[in-house]
């Protein structure tokens, strides 16, 4: 019995391991493109490890954009969605688990459907709310005469603030909680902000990790909307300042890689410092 | 039917940029404002020509100062963009009532906007300017207006290994597809096992649209007819380009799953094709990935011909934008775009073909290869689009292609639901 069961253990290991590798591997040649020259890159066959280490690589695509600016930019906006979306999506998602107020349903069906709308279909009204936004950009209080709040922080950050799925997740985990606990704190005279704030969020740490790590690096991420909203290039953000080494006739795969590699690093550090609750909360929200 | 990002944008944006012009029309706005007063004011340029750092820097610090020193009372703003992002960018641009004063849009964007009124016509002056092919300013015309000037081409020829065509005896390049089939399967190499180590021609590492439509022109096709009102693709000349395609791969000549992705070595570089469809710009690629094959002589390059022949030349132009509020300053970097100082650095930049053909003798064009064939044969050179609707048609082409070429429907089949699907979009207009 038990040598079955460590043959099952080593089975499932080798087949964790094989997952891992295939996992592993894009990264691992991005991070060996990343050192190499253009013609270990365009070597038949390929060669994994290159045949001079070109770590100067990264000197030279830091030197080609101001990516100083650009992930400063990334990181704003990434860490203000995370804020915003964590913040008012659990209130939100508190409000349709434990609050009974009249159409409630109706407002959470409305949250499900959000969810099945393509993010396509949305930029273009949402690129529309943002040019004629009353009041911004030289705008009067119709909206007309200016720019609204094109190239500027407000059109990168307040669009995609709060996203249905985070609301969506976040009620998922209070559904869970026990009502006992809140009508204890009723008792004990807690308001019912107090409650959220105080008794029941603290329990529910695992969605707030998996959600702040969805935001950011969703967030992080987005290429197409900051390109769209922006002119300036002190408001382009990274994955935008990639696009630089990828032109319709060249593409400098060791400088892509190499900006790729550095633009990836906060993703993965984030990871692995919230791994342990980013599993556990998709674990939880896949069982309700 | 397959939706993509740039569809459901362009559906979207269609209706609301008929909506846009919709307005400016009937409140009377300067659709068509003419470009006197003074050359003066903050102009924006929206460009999907310098995106990468090499343009950046080309554009900033040598083109604009230059323009900005015999213009000192125009500032331009400019806006970067690449092409699979510039539809989105005009979209959103227009929808907004916020188009660019002065836009480089792609070879077959002109009627499509033109016929919007969000260019403004070009005075045809400016068409005589230089020394220019008559197939070169074909795509900057619409309703017989000029619209755009050219700044850089970007052909699809053929690219072949010498040393493999002298390996196998083969003295000059096919004269028409029954040679080319043929030579193709000469070419071919196979292991033991009778898979393909090497395709005798690769036609599938270039965009399959424009492949395709290379091999029409080959055919003395046509895409539309002159008013790009009716539909000429689907006769049985454009059913041969796509069946030809299907003939090598059935030929085991030629193999769907061997096209190189860009940026990568192309299938000619690798070894792995002995002809291969190719932009002009592959001459850059193979400088600095492989340029012993550019040393040693071991590759070429011709025009792909069958009942005639033909290049499909794609490119980039620049416009002004018909509300624009400083309509001298828009037009006055226009024409400084289009001249040959600013047209021969960008070529350079992108190992693109420069617009004209006064630049047939500079440095550029005489040590790079195929921008000579090209240059040397831009009378056979030919360009997609020629419809309004053309900006609807071109997201479908591969898509609809691609079932014939995997084997899910015939060439014929294929061309007919493309057929049908552009006459929808025509109707549309």
């Amino acid at each position: 019995m038990a040598r079955r069961a460590r043959a099952g253990r080593a089975a499932l290991y080798l087949a964790l391991i094989a997952i891992s590798l295939v996992m592993i591997v894009p990264f691992v040649w991005m991070l060996l493109t990343s050192v190499k020259t253009p013609g270990d890159i365009a070597a038949v066959p390929p060669r994994l490890l290159p045949t001079h280490w070109a770590f100067g690589n990264y000197v030279d695509a830091l030197r080609a954009a101001p990516f100083a600016t650009y992930a400063r930019n990334s990181f704003v906006i990434a860490a203000s969605h995370t804020l915003l979306n964590v913040v008012i999506a659990s209130m939100a998602g508190y409000a349709l688990a434990r609050l009974r107020f009249r159409g409630s349903s109706l407002i959470f069906l409305g949250f499900v459907g959000a969810l099945m709308i393509p993010t396509y279909t949305k930029i273009l009204p949402e690129f529309l709310i943002v040019r004629f936004m009353p009041l911004f950009g030289g705008n009067d209080i119709l909206g007309q005469g200016g720019t609204g709040w094109l190239d500027t922080w407000w059109a990168l950050i307040i669009p995609g603030a709060v996203s249905p799925f985070s609301v969506f997740l976040f009620r998922q985990f209070y559904l869970d909680l026990p009502v006992e606990l809140e009508e204890a704190a009723r008792l004990d005279g807690l308001g019912e902000f107090g409650i959220y704030a105080r008794i029941m969020t603290p329990l529910v740490k695992p969605a707030f990790i998996t959600v702040a790590l969805l935001t950011f690096e969703g967030s992080w991420n987005n290429f197409l909307w900051p390109l769209l909203v922006t002119k300036s290039d002190s408001l382009r953000v990274i994955q935008v300042g990639l696009s630089v080494f990828r032109t319709e006739n060249d593409t400098q795969w060791a400088f892509l890689m190499a900006g790729t590699t550095l633009a990836t690093v906060p993703m993965v550090v984030l990871f692995l410092i919230g791994q342990r609750y980013f599993v556990q909360g998709f674990a939880n929200a896949g069982i309700k | 039917m397959e939706y993509t990002r740039r569809s459901v944008l362009t559906a979207l944006g269609l209706g609301a940029v008929a909506a846009a012009t919709g307005c400016s029309a009937s409140s009377g706005g300067n659709s068509q404002a003419a470009a006197d007063g003074p050359v003066e004011g903050e102009i924006t340029l929206l460009t999907p020509l310098f995106e990468g750092s090499s343009g950046k820097q080309l554009l900033e610090g040598k083109l604009l100062p230059a323009f900005q020193q015999k213009n000192p009372k125009v500032t331009v703003k400019v806006d970067y963009t690449n092409y699979s992002a510039l539809n989105e960018k005009l979209t959103t641009s227009l929808a907004g009532g916020l188009m660019p004063d002065v836009v480089m849009l792609g070879v077959g964007w002109i009627p499509p906007f033109a016929h919007k009124k969000v260019l403004a016509p070009l005075p045809d002056d400016l068409a005589k300017r230089y020394e220019y092919e008559d197939r070169v300013l074909e795509p900057s015309r619409f309703d017989g207006k000029l619209y755009a000037l050219p700044m850089v081409l970007d052909t699809r020829i053929v690219t072949y290994r010498k040393d493999m065509f002298a390996e196998a005896g083969i003295k000059a390049p096919p004269k028409d597809w029954a040679e080319l089939r043929a030579m193709s399967k000469e070419l071919a190499r196979a292991d033991s096992s009778g898979k393909l180590t090497r395709v005798g021609f690769d036609p599938f590492s270039i965009d399959l649209r424009q492949c395709w439509e290379t091999f029409l022109f080959a055919n003395d096709g046509n895409l539309f007819d002159e008013s790009g009102q009716q539909v000429k693709f689907d006769d049985d000349r454009g059913v041969e380009a796509l069946q030809l395609l299907l003939d090598v791969i059935k030929d085991k000549s030629a193999d769907y799953s061997f096209k190189s992705s860009a940026g990568q070595p192309s299938t000619l570089q690798q070894g792995r094709a002995a002809m291969m469809m190719a932009n002009n710009s592959l001459w850059v690629q193979l400088q600095q990935q492989t340029p012993e094959l550019l040393k040693d002589d071991k590759v070429g390059a011709f025009i792909l011909a069958n009942k005639v022949p033909a290049m499909l030349q794609g490119g980039t132009m620049v416009s002004r934008s018909a509300s624009t509020k400083h309509p001298a300053a828009a037009q006055a970097l226009v024409e400084f775009m289009g001249t040959p100082e600013s047209i021969l650095p960008t070529a350079q930049q992108r190992g693109s073909v420069p617009g004209v053909q006064n630049l047939r003798t500079s440095e550029y064009v005489k040590e790079n290869g195929f921008v000579k064939l090209a240059l040397d044969n831009m009378s056979k050179a030919r360009s997609e689009g020629g419809t309004a609707a053309w900006m609807e048609i071109r997201e479908k082409v591969k898509t609809t292609l691609e079932t014939a070429v995997v084997g899910q429907k015939s060439a014929k089949e294929a061309i007919d639901d493309l057929a049908n699907l552009s006459k929808e979009a025509i109707s549309r207009l």
